[in-house]
């Protein structure tokens, strides 16, 4: 039996040539509906523009050869000799399977900086606004701004705008012009052009205003403070001020590597930093049986993950992969370097962090108690900073704050953050929270 | 009935009523009828609502019907339920 983590795009393309082929494979997912963060869609409700969707969804639904659950959290994984058993919660108790393939695609979710305030109600992440818009017909609030960095940005404040809401502005950190340093990928992908002028059209039709080389670096719930920022992001000053009560910012996206880690699939660490997956030409991981699709390996967007998803079922599979494929997963593997290079998050957000700046949001820790952590009790990572501090011991286990601890540690202790680091706070021992109660219980589904 | 419409749900939040759509989230159905605050935090007592929306984060626990530690971006919205703000 071949297993699928995830119906997101990846997870999607990969049970659809499962379904095609006539084999049988599972497709466990934690939302209600298939389509992952980039489908995210609500039932019933007109107008939702991707055909391409809607026959990735037909096909998990009505092939007999699939057998879709919905709501299903997998909380761990563990490898035995020859076979995969994957313990999940769905319908609120715990279950398993023992498979012999799995594909992961477990996706990706916003990444987040620190600001002063950004922990008060109205500041979410760009994903938030989509999830809230999308998922469940709501807009986020009166007067929004859309801020940070990266083409996602776009689609969340035109969504918005068409949706209604009063979007006040998109406010991105860098300069268009930083594309010129990648022709090679915009040339070979002129369905980005397509959809970049997609976004313009909507952009001036809303009469939306859109602002380069500028950052949120505070929030009070009801006004938020813009600067002018270098290319590394550090302040430059002008500072400005604008009355919202959303802002929604994001700074690319974390690759979730949970589920890989604790199947002891081997990780690197990427040019942006981010932690992903060591796949091979066919997507197989480091591990026997267990391949690895989408934003997983590496942050590319959809129309990669689509391709990797294939690529990874055919492999499993053993059906042939078409040459078509491999160059098309080439082609969008150079336009996610383009997008590296084009939207970096480097360390200059640190200049507009405070003493009393929350960083830590679970734990309520402040940028000063973790400096405290280093001048005072000579923390030189974020393991030790955490023993002392409680930053990252929150209910996210550390997935929204880690990686920004240890950067701050690297920048007070003067030592780099290294691969090792990297790889420690990107994974975590279970997936999803279990209460101990439902752990008691047992496996009482099959 | 068009297939956009959809049921209506009444559940409570701290002793008050609410009524939301089939299948919206908690915290969508609080935040459509103008709630801005889930919370309060444990030790600086700040409000919170809503952050990354997809689950990750756990800024938006809320207790429903006794069980403590729901993410209320992710648990949809059920008949009588009862919510109430985590401490």
């Amino acid at each position: 039996m071949i297993a699928i983590i995830g119906a997101g795009p990846a997870g999607l393309a990969a049970a659809n040539v499962v379904a095609e082929s006539g084999a049988q494979a599972i497709v466990l997912d934690s939302a209600p509906r298939p389509g992952g963060q980039y489908w995210r869609h609500r039932d019933g409700v007109q107008g939702y523009k991707s055909y391409r969707a809607h026959g990735y969804f037909d096909s998990i639904m009505s092939s007999r050869n699939i057998t879709y659950i919905h709501g299903a959290q997998v909380w761990s994984a563990v490898r035995n000799e020859g076979s995969i058993t994957l313990n999940f919660i769905h319908e609120g108790v715990e279950k398993s399977i023992t498979i012999e393939k799995l594909i992961l695609t477990t996706g990706a979710y916003d990444r987040s900086i620190p600001f002063t305030g950004w922990e008060l109600p109205g500041s979410m992440t760009p994903g938030a606004a989509q999830a809230l818009l999308k998922g469940h017909g709501v807009v986020a609030g009166k007067k929004i701004l859309v801020s940070g960095t990266g083409p996602f940005l776009l689609p969340v404040a035109v969504g918005l705008a068409e949706a209604g809401a009063d979007v006040l502005g998109i406010v991105e950190a860098h300069s268009p012009l930083r594309w010129i340093r990648s022709p090679l990928a915009l040339i070979l992908n002129p369905q980005k052009a397509l959809e970049l002028f997609y976004y313009l059209r909507k952009i001036r039709k809303y009469s939306l205003n859109v602002s380069f080389g500028r950052a949120v670096i505070a929030f009070n719930g009801s006004t938020a403070t813009l600067s002018k920022v270098k290319g590394n992001l550090e302040v430059k000053g002008q500072v400005t001020q604008i009355e919202c009560d959303v802002v929604a910012t994001g700074w690319g996206f974390n690759p979730d590597a949970t589920l890989g880690g604790i199947l002891g699939c081997l990780q690197k660490v990427d040019r942006d930093g981010s932690v992903i997956f060591s796949v091979d030409k066919n997507q197989l991981s480091s591990v026997e049986n267990i391949w690895i699709a989408g934003e997983a390996t590496g942050i590319g967007g959809a129309d990669l993950a689509l391709a990797e998803g294939e690529l990874a079922a055919r492999s499993v599979l053993n059906i042939p992969i078409p040459i078509r494929l491999r160059l098309k997963r080439l082609r969008l593997q150079l336009f996610a370097t383009a997008l590296q290079r084009s939207y970096p998050v480097g360390n200059g957000w640190q200049s507009w962090i405070k003493p009393e700046t929350k960083i830590c949001r679970c734990e309520e820790v402040s940028h000063g108690e973790i400096c405290q952590s280093v001048s005072e009790l000579s923390a030189q990572d974020s393991r030790t900073s955490k023993l002392f501090t409680r930053a990252g011991m929150g209910l996210c286990q550390g997935r929204v704050c880690s990686r920004n601890v240890s950067e701050i540690i690297s920048q007070e202790s003067g030592c780099s953050v290294s691969d090792q680091e990297r790889i420690s706070y990107s994974n975590r021992p279970i997936a999803a929270p279990i209460s101990l109660g439902l752990l008691a219980d047992g496996i009482t589904g099959q | 009935m068009s297939p956009t419409e959809k049921r209506e749900v009444a559940f409570t939040f701290n002793g008050e009523t609410f009524a939301g759509a089939e299948g919206q989230s908690i915290a969508a159905a609080l935040m459509a009828r103008g709630v801005r605050e889930l919370r309060k935090t444990r030790f600086d007592e700040e409000p919170r609502l809503i952050f990354c929306g997809i689950g990750i984060c756990f800024d938006c626990v809320v207790v429903v019907d006794g069980v403590a530690n729901q993410r209320a971006c992710l648990v949809e919205i059920r008949e009588g339920a009862k919510i109430e703000s985590q401490k």
